[in-house]
């Protein structure tokens, strides 16, 4: 491509290497940037098909599977079949190929690599996006590599990772078998030993043996080393990108790159634009009835305690604000609460700005989008604070509790444990959903915004049925 | 010893003499540079004057710099920070354009952290038998950070009150960045906290927690059984049973009601537990609910946002701590047992026992002036108590020259590393 000819002082105009020099391995540390010359609508095409791979890799959990697991996996492997994405399910495959459809795919998976990075360096929320994708996307691949797939990648990136010896493994047989989380076979594991400092993820719960500074991992963890090297090179990549991005941009590719990110927003949920307000009176009612059990809880928080910390006035207020409730309404609405323990001096100095910055009056006067359930289940709650979503965040137990509270039966509330036991937050809020309204829900839960439309939509139907 | 009580108010009067006279700053100066000239500008030192006037990103040029500073300023608390990228001004430029670089790793375990399993004080006090709870703490972190990270240097001070610090400062360690710091840092936390049953859950026995189960068994019976009395009335049992799923706990409450006291009701919870286990009603994430309940009580409770980051402050040893008029010192984790927190010298005694060794002096100073000999004039600091805790200090000094000497031979290949 041509976007990297100012690195080069001479242009020569070299033939290209063999595909199978260029492009050996399905997965790629993509460590040096493309030289072929491509058509512009070609650069195109390859870009959107990126962006739909990473879009369906970012859906695939949202639907209800466990990051990282094997139906999640499927999923995404299912919803590139179904998006004509051939190339990229080929890659999920793991047999680093030959054919001629094997090379074409490796190669339009790093252009596209390229070009992307090129449309996501340009804002920090961009590259943080864009690099959570590629790293799954990566470790789909590499995950799939037999064991000779990921010697070869090993040595064309010239990792130096051996396993230890027959010897040391033997003799640290029992902190080996004790301390690393999930083995089953010993005997036919092999350990690595690499510094402690690129496994965090391991050594933050205590999922491998530790000693002197070095963690002791099973090869199948061996990705997360990978990964975590991988992670580095990209960020410093696209830091690098950033901060010559006015480089590349040219008339033909500048329009189509900067306003990437909103090409293609796949099946996520969309608040709806304009709909009926709603009468602040009817909120208790309403959040009894319609409101999941996020925002529930925020609401009985709110009225027992009259106060939010920031986190949960964002949330809850931009939930609000989506479901209707009116900016007058809703100052109104904080307003009565917060002064029950503070005085209105104070209620106006510290909070009103952020009201009126939810509703986009002051400040940028941007229009906040309310926070989807992805958001929420990844937001981090601290002590004292409400915001998060009760499935993930709070204990299993507490959960059964409260849904049993909330006129579900212990049958159901079981169900909804496992749910959660398994990670699966937003099907146990379906299944809440179910359970209360008597009545499934096809595609399972995203958004809060979406659980209070549906539930309205039910009450309004059946109303509806009776005249 | 002529102990005179210490009086808050007395303070600001104590501190320009504690300064001049004992305080280590030539030591103390030579660790936050590591020996580096380069360093010492870059390195972040806060101060907090009498009247709690907070002065951060003070820097100093040299060590004379940083001695004049403490002789002019007299700070309440001293607080130290990372060592920069750039050089810091010492008046009020932004945090935002600074970058912080090298830190040592920092632990910070306070007795109230504990104040839901200890009994026998609340808030600020500290007595023998919740000092306990500091000795395991040290003793499974000590070991964990040397094994299991594999780190040399690590200095533990008494914070002065009812807690202690842990400062790793290896150079391996003090350049990791806020993910690898709170790698360790989680890591080394078992308790969780918030609207959870079972505070603390294993799935598997990992080698690190095995070692501190060692430790915690040492003490368990005599230290939380017994002197904690942590069974010993119906409440407290109350708190026992409430982090066993309530599937379980009224099978273990029958039993442990029986009998009376804290050791006979362990015991009954223990042999409840097997019986179940044998009869196989036990689940199998269940099967360490004895160890779980041994680490709710004992494990180290560590506050974790402290060692979280690389630029977190935390105070300097040698401070005075302005409550307990205490001296905040070093002490050595094989010894901490004998540590006593009562013992530590508050800084109205260190000066008054200047003042006894110098009487005492001049007097044989006389004796010997009739003898023609000439006197050797002796560091304050060498009067007084402090002299070991000092001792102690430029022990690990040592220990970081040496590693340091170390990291250069291997560096410039004159040592074979293996
Ligand atoms: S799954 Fe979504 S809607 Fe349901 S409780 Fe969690 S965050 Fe709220
Ligand atoms: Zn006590």
């Amino acid at each position: 491509m041509d976007f990297t000819s100012y690195r080069r002082t001479v242009r020569k105009a070299i033939a290209e290497e063999p595909l199978s020099e260029l492009y050996p391995h399905d997965v790629s540390m993509y460590r040096e940037s493309p030289k072929s010359e491509i058509s512009i609508l070609e650069f195109e095409q390859i870009a959107l098909d990126r962006l739909k791979l990473l879009r369906i890799i970012e859906q695939a959990a949202p639907k209800g599977n466990r990051l990282y697991s094997d139906q999640w996996k499927t999923c995404i492997k299912d919803d590139l079949a179904k998006a004509g994405l051939k190339k990229y399910v080929r890659l999920m495959g793991g047999t680093s190929g030959t054919s001629d459809l094997d090379y074409q795919a490796r190669k339009a998976d790093y252009l596209s690599h390229f070009i992307l990075r090129l449309a996501y360096c340009r804002s920090e929320q961009l590259r943080r996006w864009f690099l959570s994708r590629e790293l799954e996307w990566f470790w789909i691949r590499f995950t799939a590599q037999s064991r000779e797939g990921v010697k070869n990648f090993l040595r064309l990136y010239k990792f130096s990772y051996t396993p230890i010896s027959e010897e040391e493994k033997v003799s640290l047989r029992h902190e080996l078998e004790a301390s690393t989380a999930g083995l089953i076979l010993f005997e036919e594991t092999e350990f690595f030993k690499v510094p402690f400092t690129e496994v965090c993820s391991l050594v933050r719960g205590r999922k491998v043996f530790l000693k002197a500074g070095f963690a002791y991992i099973p090869s199948s963890e061996l990705v997360v080393c990978i990964q975590s090297k991988f992670r580095a090179e990209l960020s410093e990549e696209l830091t690098w990108y950033s901060h010559r991005i006015h480089l590349f941009d040219d008339e033909r590719i500048g329009p189509l790159l900067s306003n990437f990110h909103n090409l293609h927003t796949g099946q996520n949920y969309r608040v709806r634009e304009n709909h009926e307000s709603v009468d602040p009176a009817d909120l208790d009612a309403y959040a009894k009835k319609h409101f999941p059990l996020c925002m529930k809880h925020m609401h009985e928080v709110l009225r027992s305690e009259h106060h939010h910390k920031h986190q949960g006035r964002l949330t809850y207020g931009l939930f609000l604000k989506a479901i209707g409730l009116l900016y007058e309404d809703a100052l109104k609405f904080w307003r009565d609460e917060f002064t029950k323990k503070m005085d209105l001096n104070q209620f106006e100095k510290g909070y009103v700005y952020n009201i009126k910055h939810m509703y986009g009056l002051v400040g940028k006067r941007a229009s906040y989008s309310p926070y989807s359930c992805v958001k929420i289940i990844t937001s981090s709650v601290g002590p004292g604070e409400h915001h998060g979503c009760p499935f993930k965040h709070w204990d299993v137990n507490l959960v059964k509790q409260k849904v049993i509270e909330c006129g579900v039966s212990v049958d159901g509330a079981n169900e909804i444990k496992q749910l959660v036991s398994d990670g699966h937050y937003q099907l146990a809020c379906g299944k809440y959903f179910e359970y209360t309204h008597g009545k499934a829900l096809g595609n399972g839960i995203n958004h809060p915004n979406q659980y209070f439309e549906e539930s309205m939509n039910i009450e309004k139907g059946a109303s509806g049925n009776k005249k | 010893m002529s102990a005179s009580l210490y009086n808050e108010d007395s303070l600001p009067d104590l501190l320009p003499i504690y300064y001049k006279r004992l305080f280590p700053h030539t030591a103390l100066h030579k660790w936050l540079c590591y020996g580096d000239p380069n360093v010492s500008n870059r390195r972040e030192i806060s101060f907090t004057l009498v009247g709690d006037i907070y002065l951060r990103y003070q820097s100093f040029e040299n060590a004379e710099d940083f001695a004049q500073a403490l002789h002019k300023r007299f700070p309440v608390k001293i607080d130290i920070g990372a060592i920069y990228k750039q050089r810091l001004e010492s008046s009020g430029s932004y945090s935002s354009s600074k970058t912080p670089v090298e830190r040592e790793i920092v632990f910070d375990i306070d007795m109230t952290d504990y104040d839901d399993v200890r009994t026998c004080c609340t808030g600020a006090g500290v007595c023998p038998k919740c000092w306990k709870f500091m000795v395991i703490a040290c003793k499974i972190l000590d070991g964990a950070l040397r094994e299991d990270f594999g780190f040399e240097n690590i200095l533990w001070v008494f914070s002065g009150r009812r807690g202690i610090h842990c400062w790793v400062a290896d150079k391996k360690a003090r350049i990791l960045d806020d993910n690898q710091r709170s790698a360790i840092a989680e890591y080394l936390t078992l308790l969780r906290g918030g609207l959870v049953v079972r505070k603390v859950k294993f799935f598997n026995m990992h080698a690190a927690t095995e070692r501190a189960l060692k430790v915690i068994d040492e003490y368990f019976e005599k230290s939380i059984l017994v002197e904690q009395d942590i069974l010993g009335t119906y409440e407290r049992l109350d708190a026992f049973l409430g982090n066993i799923d309530e599937g379980f706990s009224p099978l273990f409450r029958d039993a442990m009601t029986k009998v009376q006291t804290s050791v006979e009701r362990w015991k009954a919870f223990v042999n409840t537990f097997q019986t179940l286990q044998r009869e196989q009603k036990i689940p199998k994430h269940y099967r360490y609910m004895v160890e779980e309940m041994k680490f709710y009580y004992a494990y180290p409770r560590l506050d974790i946002n402290v060692t979280k980051s690389l630029n977190h402050l935390l105070k300097a040893p040698f401070c005075i701590h302005p409550k307990s008029g205490k001296v905040s010192v070093p002490f050595k984790p094989k010894f901490i047992e004998h540590f006593d927190p009562d013992a530590v010298p508050t800084v109205s005694q260190l000066l008054d026992e200047i003042n006894t060794y110098d009487a005492k002096t001049k007097a044989q100073e006389k004796d010997l002036a009739e003898n023609s000999q000439t006197s050797v004039k002796i560091k304050d600091y060498k009067k007084t108590s402090l002299l070991k805790y000092v001792t102690i200090f430029c022990e690990f000094l040592r220990g970081l020259q040496a590693s340091a000497a170390r990291n250069r031979a291997i560096k410039n290949g004159t040592v074979m590393e293996y």
